[in-house]
């Protein structure tokens, strides 16, 4: 499915990310775990290459993300190439970013009719079914900004859905919010675990990623320290550094 | 105080060469404003451009536009266009090009701001669906950013109408230039010079009320 081998990333000269490889398989569940400023962030916005990585590859579905195959030297690809791999993967962000300016059904619109070109009023349907799903029927011509954070990030995944991903990527989605509001949020991208849909969710809800994820990476300083399934890296974790940070995040 | 007789009413006879200077200034005001739009729309987008040689051209004039005086700029054009580019143009059309130009550079720089002025995550956002920039500017940036952008077009249009004062230089026959005509002809400056302050206060002023009306309706839905 998603395939990273040796992936780099600066800022000038300022790593961000080192040498990180990781393999995600369909129906693979990837909890990313780590401080904050380890690069979990980055790591997830060069999967789909929000942000242009440096060294390395990423490829989605066999496909190299965002830049050319077969050309000596380093080329971008075409922007409609990498613009059509962004659209099979859907992305959640930790602020939602829903299109203010639009109701909570035309976010969920615009990218299937204005990006794929589908047909607006067959995306109508599936957009209200999936409202339905993530339980903001009644929401749908409301304002993003007249709803709470947790509605607000349903509204985002459902929008997120909506294009019909391969893969998702979830960006601290709950981080947010206020604590009441983590567990709707929570059992909607539970359910889509257990629907099959890949995904790569970084977050710190331990113990979502404990019961949700097949895996978890534990990142520091840029580096994938440790990964393994989940009750290997909570319960006896091999590296130093993990311990450390989990027995400072659990307790 | 001195003892100066006012004469207010010896003006109104003449109310037809003030109508005559209202509609130039007004009709060199919205033409100009057209064209600023028309200029500074692209610009101001252009100015966000990745590639530096797109970036580079448009900054120039933005730039040398901001950092000279309109009156400048007006003169130039009047005299320069023509012997440079062979372009006879009528001293009002010579303003509205001038203003035009002008103006433009200020409207790229609302543009920009307005652009400025939205959250990063949107563009994020938009592009996560696979939108390409243009359509994620067209669609998603623009739109919010075009509401911050009224008040201050607004204002620049107000500013557009105040700077049409500045043909009377070349000889355009706006309010301005109107009023010193009739000024050589019936010798009465402190009226005629006192109607025309209050003549754009009363053209102005609603503009500017109207742009504050707009914002503080932003601040309150923001
Ligand atoms: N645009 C940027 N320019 C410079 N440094 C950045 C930029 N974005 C992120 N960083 C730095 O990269 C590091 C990793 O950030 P991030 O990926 O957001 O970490 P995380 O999500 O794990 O908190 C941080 O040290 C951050 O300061
Ligand atoms: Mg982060």
């Amino acid at each position: 499915m998603l395939s990273v081998k040796h992936l780099s990333k600066s800022y000038g000269n300022l790593v961000i990310l080192k040498d990180i490889s990781v393999e995600i398989g369909a129906n693979e569940v990837v909890a990313v775990i780590g401080p904050s400023g380890s690069g979990k962030s980055t790591l997830l916005k060069c999967l789909n290459f929000l942000e242009p990585y440096d060294g390395g590859e990423v490829r989605f579905e066999g496909t190299l993300v965002g830049y050319r195959e077969h050309s000596a030297g380093k080329h971008l690809a075409k922007e409609k190439v990498t613009n059509l791999l962004r659209a099979r993967i859907g992305m959640v962000f930790q602020n939602f970013n829903l299109f203010p300016h639009m109701s909570v059904i035309e976010n969920l619109l615009e990218g299937p009719v204005q990006v794929l070109g589908e047909n607006r009023a067959e995306v109508e349907h599936r957009a209200q079914a999936l409202l339905l799903k993530v339980g903001l029927q009644d929401k749908a011509h409301a304002r993003p900004s007249t709803l709470s954070g947790g509605q607000q990030q349903r509204a985002a995944i459902a929008r997120a859905l909506a294009m019909r991903p391969r893969l998702m990527l979830f960006d601290e989605p709950t981080s947010a919010l206020d604590p009441e509001l983590v567990g709707e949020v929570l059992s909607i991208i539970a359910q889509l675990a257990t629907e099959g849909m890949p995904m790569v969710i970084v977050t710190h809800e331990m113990s979502f990623a404990r019961e949700v994820a097949s895996r978890v990476i534990f990142m520091e300083g840029g580096e994938i320290v440790e990964e393994g399934p989940p009750e290997k890296i909570f319960r006896q974790p091999d590296n130093l550094r993990t311990q450390q940070f989990l027995s400072r995040v659990l307790h | 105080m001195s003892s100066y007789e006012w004469q207010f009413t010896i003006l109104f006879q003449y109310w037809p060469i003030f109508l005559r200077g209202a509609l130039t200034t007004l009709e060199i005001t919205f033409a100009a404003t057209a064209l600023g739009l028309l200029i500074g729309l692209p610009v101001g987008v252009l100015r966000q451009a990745r590639s530096r040689w797109v970036r580079l051209p448009v900054s120039v004039y933005v730039e040398s536009i901001r950092a000279t005086p309109a009156l400048v700029q007006i003169v130039w054009i009047y005299y320069c266009f023509p012997i440079l580019f062979g372009l006879q143009m009528s001293a009002e059309v010579t303003m509205i090009v001038a203003l035009g130009i002008h103006t433009g550079a200020y409207v790229a720089e609302i543009v920009r701001a307005g652009i400025n002025a939205v959250d990063r995550g949107q563009f994020a956002a938009a592009k996560s669906i696979g939108m390409s920039s243009l359509l994620a500017l067209r669609r998603i940036i623009l739109p919010q950013a075009g509401q911050k952008m009224i008040p201050p077009f607004i204002n620049e249009f107000a500013n557009i109408m105040k700077l049409s004062t500045l043909g009377s230089t070349i000889a355009v026959y706006e309010l301005l230039q109107e009023s010193n005509n009739l000024i050589a002809t019936i010798y009465r400056p402190l009226e005629i010079y006192t109607f025309l302050a209050l003549v754009f206060f009363l053209i102005t002023y609603p503009w500017i009320l109207l742009s504050q009306r707009f914002e503080a309706r932003l601040q309150r839905r923001a």
